[in-house]
C-alpha cells in the first residue's frame, strides 16, 4: 500500500503545478489604484488661542475632491472645541499674482459626534513654482482669528477620482468631480461626483479677501448622463449595460451607476442639463462598435483606469 | 452504438449469472474474464482510429468540427451541454470557453476498452441529463490471466495531413496485481481540403499516456489506482479565431471493489477520483488579429461514486451514489495595440463552482422471457457558486451568487421480442441545470453567429419530456431496426440577442444572452439494415433524419439533414475489403439565426484493405485505405464556419499484437 500513497503524493505534487498562474483578481484590480480609507493630519496651523488640525485622506491634498476635517484645540485648555463658526477658503496665486479659488464649503459643519469639523475643497490644479494654493481659516469667537497656511496640491495618481472644469452653454463655470468609486470593480459600481459651480460676482473685486469674488455652490437638481465606453481602438468604442444617469441626492452629491465589464481604461461620456433638460454641455457619443478606431468622446467627459 | 449497449447488457446479465452460479473463490476473475471481451475502439474502414471518430461511426451521434482535433459530440442533436459525458462514471469539465475541449478530447483510443452511450433519460446514471450520456470505459485488464504479459502496439500514417502516430499498450496480470499502461502520441499538421488547397490551422500534436494498478485485497475484493495524462500542444482550430497552444489533464481515481457471493448484493464499487485540465489558448499564430488575447482556462473536478448491483431472480437493479465539485475559471486579457498601456482584464468563466450530489437507479425486471421492463431515476441537488459574481451583476442585476436546484430524472422502457420481431416503448422525464457557460459565462465569443455571449444565473432548469419508440426484425440473414424519439424540452436554453451591452470581442457584431425559450422540439429517426449476402460478404446500411423546432417553429442550430452511410464488407481468408459511402442531404431546415446557411449536399466514398499475418507467432494487420476517394470538395452542416472537410486521405497502419 506503501506504494500507492507514494505513487497519489507523487500525482498530488503534479497536479498542483499548473503551467500558468491564475491572475490574482483583488491584486489585479488594485494596481492601478492607490486607495484611501484613513483620515489623517496633513496640516496643522496654529493661532495664540488655537491649533487647527486638517485631516484629509492620506495626510494629502490632492487635485480634485477632498473631504477635510478640521479639529481645534484651545491651546490655553488643550481642549477641543466645539460648535465655533469656521470659515474655510482655498485661494490659488498664479505667476502674475492673480487670485482665484476653487469650489470649497466655506461654512464648515461641526459634526458633534466625530467632533471635528467638516467640509471639502475641490482643487482645480496641482501646486507648482508659479501655482500656490493658500488655506483661509477663520475662526470665530469674541473676535475673528483668522490663519492662513500655503499648502502643497499634489496631483491624483487614482485616475478614478479625476476632475473637469468648464464652461457651460450658460456661460456659466462648472465643476465636476470624482468621489467614488476610489477602487472600482469589474461590476455595477456606485458612481459619485460632487458638481459645483462658480458663482459670478456682480461687483468689481473689494479688499482682500473679498468673498463675492470666491463664492461657489453646488449645482441643484441637474442631471448628468452617463455613457461609459473604452477608448483603446481595439476594443471598438466597446460601452457596458445597466448604467444609471446621475441625479443629486439628499447630501447635494450626485449618484449614478457605473458598470465596468473589464479593467482598463474608460472614459465616461457625459451630457450635462439642467433642472428644466436645458443641454449645458455635452455631445452624444456614436454607439457603432468600431473595432480598430480609437473611440470618440463626448465634449465633457472624464477618463477613468482601474 | 446499438452493438454496444446490447454488449452491455449481455455482460451485466452474464456478469451476474457469473455471481450467481459461482461460488468459488475464484469468481472475481471468472467475472473479470467475461467482462474482458469487450468490442474494440475501430470503426469498420479504419483500425487505429481516434475517440472522434469511433463515436462518429454511432448513429445518434454527430459533431461540431472546428478543425481536425477533438470534435464535440452531438448526442440525439444535442450539445455537449445536455449530455453527460464521463470517464469510467467520473466527471471532467473541459476547460476551454470555446468548447475546444471537449471531454472526449482528453482520452485516446488505445486507453479505452469501450464507449457507453445511453439515449435520452436512460443516461441519468451519472447526472442529469437531457440527450443522453456518454461513458468512455478505461481498458483494465483482468487478474489472474494465463497470459502474464500482453502487449499491443500499433502505428501508421495519414497521408492528406502527414499524421504519424504511435499506440503502445502494456498489460501484467498475475493473481495479485495487475497493471495496465497505455502511450500514444499524433502529429499531425495541416490538412488539404478538395481542392487540394491547404487548411491553415489545422495542426494537432497529442500525447496521450495511463497507466493502472489493481491490486487483489481479498478473494472477492480489489483496489484500483488509474491515471491518465493527456496533452495537446500547438493545436490549431481554422474555424477559430485563435489556436491553443498547450492543453494539459491529468485524471486520476482509486477505486475499491467488492464482490459478494451470496446475498441480494453482488458488487460494490466505490470510487474516489480527481482530474484537473489547464487549458492555454493561444492567438499569436494568428498575425491578422486585431487584439492580442490571452485566454487561459481551468477546470479542477473532485468526485465521489459508490455503486452496487443487486440481483434476486429475474430482476437486477444498480443504485449509485454520485458527488462532484467542480471549479472552473477561464480569463481573458486583451492587450491595448499600444502595449505600454494597461492591459484589460475580464472572468469568462467568474470562479464557478459547480456541486452535485445524486443518487439514482437502474432496474431491469424480466417479466417473461420475451419481454423486459426497464425503469429507473435519478434524484440530484446542483449548487453553483459565482465567486466573482459581479461580472454576472453587470447584466443580471442582484443575481444570486449561490443558486440550488433539485433535478428530478425519471424512464421507463419496455422491452418486447416474438421470433423475428423486436419492439421497444418508452418515455422519460428529466431536469437539467444550466451550464457554466449558460449559467455564468461571460462575454464568450462564439465565432459561428459571432455574437458574444452572456449566461444567466437565473436561468430555469431545462426539463425534458421524451418518448421512445424501436422496432426490429430479423430475417434469415438480414434485419433492420427502426427507431425514433422525440424529445418536448421546456425552458430550452438557447442565446438572444441582448439589446443591452456592446460586443467586447473586436470580431463580435452583437451580444446575446443565454435564455429560455417557452419549449422546443427535437425528433431524431434513424433506420439500420444489416444483409449477409453471402457468408463472407456482408452489407450495412444507416438512414438518420432529425428535426428540431423552437416554440416559434423555428429552426434550431446544428440538427443533422437527412443523412445516409452504407458499406459493403468482403472477407477472404486473411484479406478483408471495406467500402463505404455517406453523406448528408442538402441541409434545407437551416437557422440562420444561430449563423447557419443552407448546405450542400455531399458524398463521401471510401475503401479500405486489411491483410492479417503472423510474425513469429504474433498476430499482425496492415491496413490501406483510402477516405474521400474522389476527393470531393464538401463541409458538413456541424462544419463550423463552414470550414472545408479534409480531401483525400490515403491512411496506412500496421497493428501487432505481441
Amino acid at each position: 500500500m506503501k506504494k500507492y500513497i507514494f505513487f497519489i503524493a507523487t500525482l498530488c505534487l503534479i497536479i498542483t503545478s499548473c503551467t500558468l498562474d491564475k491572475t490574482d483578481y483583488e491584486a489585479e484590480i488594485n494596481t492601478e489604484v492607490t486607495e484611501y480609507f484613513e483620515f489623517e493630519e496633513a496640516l496643522t496651523i496654529s493661532s495664540a488661542t488655537y491649533k487647527v488640525s486638517i485631516e484629509t485622506l492620506n495626510a494629502s491634498f490632492f487635485k480634485g475632491y477632498n473631504e477635510i476635517h478640521l479639529k481645534i484645540i484651545d491651546t490655553q485648555t488643550n481642549e477641543s472645541v466645539k460648535g465655533l463658526p469656521i470659515t474655510f477658503l482655498p485661494i490659488l496665486t498664479d505667476a502674475n499674482g492673480n487670485k482665484s479659488s476653487c469650489p470649497h464649503l466655506y461654512n464648515l459643519e461641526y459634526n458633534e459626534e466625530e467632533a471635528y469639523y467638516k467640509g471639502y475643497v475641490v482643487f482645480t490644479s496641482e501646486s507648482d513654482t508659479t501655482n500656490n494654493w493658500q488655506l483661509y481659516i477663520d475662526l470665530q469667537d469674541e473676535e475673528v482669528n483668522t490663519l492662513n497656511e500655503v499648502i502643497t496640491v499634489e496631483s491624483q495618481t487614482n485616475m478614478n477620482l479625476n476632475m473637469t472644469a468648464f464652461t457651460g452653454n450658460d456661460d456659466e463655470q462648472y465643476f465636476i468631480a470624482l468621489i467614488a468609486p476610489q477602487s472600482p470593480g469589474v461590476s455595477e459600481n456606485d458612481l459619485v461626483a460632487g458638481i459645483y459651480k462658480y458663482n459670478q460676482p456682480t461687483t468689481s473685486e473689494g479688499e482682500f479677501p473679498d468673498l463675492s469674488q470666491y463664492s461657489y455652490s453646488k449645482v441643484e437638481g441637474y442631471t448628468l448622463y452617463l455613457d461609459p465606453r473604452m477608448p483603446e481602438p481595439s476594443m471598438g468604442n466597446h460601452s457596458s449595460p445597466n448604467n444609471q444617469d446621475l441625479t443629486q441626492g439628499e447630501d447635494g452629491l450626485y449618484y449614478g451607476v457605473v458598470n465596468y465589464t473589464m479593467t482598463g481604461n474608460w472614459t465616461l461620456n457625459f451630457i450635462f442639463k439642467n433642472e428644466n433638460g436645458e443641454l449645458i454641455k455635452g455631445t452624444e457619443v456614436s454607439t457603432d462598435f468600431t473595432p480598430g478606431i480609437e473611440g470618440e468622446k463626448s465634449e465633457l467627459y472624464i477618463d477613468i483606469l482601474f | 452504438m446499438n452493438k454496444i449497449i446490447v454488449v452491455i447488457s449481455l455482460l451485466l446479465v452474464s456478469w451476474l449469472q457469473a455471481q450467481e452460479n459461482t461460488s468459488t473463490p475464484d469468481s472475481l476473475e471468472v467475472v473479470v474474464i467475461v467482462a474482458a471481451k469487450k468490442s474494440k475502439i475501430e470503426t469498420d474502414l479504419k483500425m487505429a482510429v481516434s475517440v472522434d471518430e469511433y463515436l462518429a461511426s454511432s448513429d445518434n451521434i454527430s459533431f461540431i468540427k472546428r478543425g481536425s482535433y477533438a470534435w464535440e459530440p452531438l448526442l440525439n442533436n444535442m450539445s455537449t451541454e445536455r449530455s453527460v459525458v464521463t470517464i469510467d462514471g467520473m466527471h471532467l469539465f473541459g476547460a476551454c470557453t470555446d468548447k475546444m475541449d471537449p471531454v472526449t478530447s482528453y482520452v485516446e483510443s488505445n486507453n479505452l476498452s469501450e464507449v457507453e452511450v445511453k439515449s435520452g433519460q436512460e443516461g441519468s446514471m451519472h447526472g442529469s441529463t437531457v440527450a443522453g450520456s456518454i461513458d468512455l470505459k478505461r481498458r483494465s485488464t483482468p487478474f489472474g490471466l494465463v497470459k502474464k504479459w500482453k502487449g499491443d502496439y500499433q502505428t501508421g500514417f495519414e497521408f492528406n495531413n502527414n499524421q504519424f502516430f504511435n499506440f503502445g499498450n502494456v498489460a501484467y496480470s498475475s493473481d495479485k496485481l495487475v497493471i495496465d499502461g497505455s502511450i500514444s502520441s499524433r502529429k499531425a499538421e495541416n490538412y488539404n481540403d478538395g481542392n487540394n488547397k491547404e487548411i491553415k490551422h489545422s495542426q494537432y500534436n497529442k500525447f496521450n499516456t495511463s497507466l493502472g494498478l489493481a491490486y487483489k485485497t481479498g478473494d472477492l475484493s480489489s483496489v484500483r489506482v488509474d491515471a491518465i495524462f493527456d496533452k495537446a500542444k500547438d493545436v490549431g482550430y481554422p474555424a477559430l479565431p485563435m489556436d491553443l497552444s498547450l492543453s494539459r489533464a491529468l485524471i486520476t481515481s482509486l477505486a475499491y471493489k467488492q464482490f459478494f457471493e451470496k446475498g441480494l448484493i453482488k458488487v460494490w464499487d466505490t470510487k474516489l477520483y480527481f482530474n484537473t485540465i489547464e487549458h492555454y489558448m493561444d492567438d499569436t499564430t494568428r498575425p491578422e488579429n486585431l487584439v492580442h488575447m490571452d485566454m487561459p482556462g481551468w477546470s479542477t473536478t473532485y468526485g465521489f461514486l459508490s455503486k452496487i448491483n443487486l440481483k434476486k431472480d429475474n430482476y437486477s437493479s444498480e443504485i449509485q451514489l454520485n458527488a462532484y465539485d467542480n471549479l472552473s475559471i477561464a480569463e481573458m486579457r486583451m492587450y491595448p495595440q499600444d502595449r505600454s498601456e494597461r492591459t484589460m482584464f475580464a472572468y469568462s468563466w467568474p470562479w464557478v463552482t459547480t456541486r452535485y450530489a445524486g443518487l439514482s437507479i437502474n432496474n431491469s425486471w424480466d417479466i417473461t422471457n420475451k419481454s423486459q421492463l426497464n425503469f429507473g431515476g435519478s434524484l440530484g441537488v446542483n449548487y453553483n457558486y459565482s465567486k466573482y459574481v459581479e461580472f454576472n451583476w453587470i447584466f443580471h442585476p442582484g443575481a444570486p451568487q449561490e443558486k440550488t436546484r433539485y433535478l428530478p430524472n425519471l424512464y421507463a422502457n419496455y422491452q418486447f421480442h416474438l421470433n423475428n420481431f423486436n419492439a421497444s416503448v418508452g418515455g422519460g422525464f428529466g431536469h437539467r441545470a444550466p451550464s457554466v457557460s449558460e449559467g455564468y459565462g461571460y462575454y464568450i465569443y462564439n465565432s459561428f453567429d459571432r455574437y458574444d455571449y452572456i449566461g444567466d444565473p437565473n436561468l430555469e432548469n431545462e426539463i425534458s419530456y421524451e418518448a421512445n419508440v424501436s422496432v426490429g426484425f430479423t430475417y434469415k440473414n438480414g434485419s433492420i431496426q427502426a427507431k425514433a424519439n422525440y424529445f418536448y424540452i421546456q425552458n430550452y436554453i438557447i442565446g438572444r440577442i441582448l439589446s443591452a451591452g456592446s460586443p467586447m470581442n473586436y470580431q463580435s457584431v452583437g451580444v446575446k444572452g443565454y435564455t429560455s425559450l417557452d419549449y422546443s422540439t427535437l425528433f431524431n429517426f434513424s433506420l439500420q439494415a444489416k444483409y449477409a449476402i453471402l457468408e463472407n460478404l456482408h452489407w450495412n446500411g444507416t438512414l438518420t433524419y432529425a428535426r428540431g423546432l423552437d416554440d416559434n417553429k423555428n429552426n434550431l442550430p446544428f440538427i443533422r439533414p437527412l443523412s445516409y452511410q452504407t458499406s459493403l464488407h468482403f472477407k477472404h481468408h486473411k484479406f478483408g475489403f471495406l467500402t463505404s459511402l455517406n453523406g448528408d442531404v442538402e441541409q434545407i431546415n437551416y437557422s440562420p439565426e444561430y449563423g447557419e446557411d443552407r448546405t450542400p449536399s455531399y458524398t463521401n466514398c471510401n475503401i479500405s484493405a486489411d491483410y492479417t499475418f503472423q510474425i513469429k507467432n504474433k498476430k499482425t494487420v496492415v491496413q490501406i485505405g483510402a477516405e474521400n476517394v474522389f476527393n470531393n470538395y464538401y463541409s458538413t452542416y456541424a462544419d463550423w464556419g463552414n470550414i472545408p472537410r479534409m480531401g483525400r486521405n490515403f491512411f496506412t497502419s500496421l497493428k501487432i499484437n505481441l
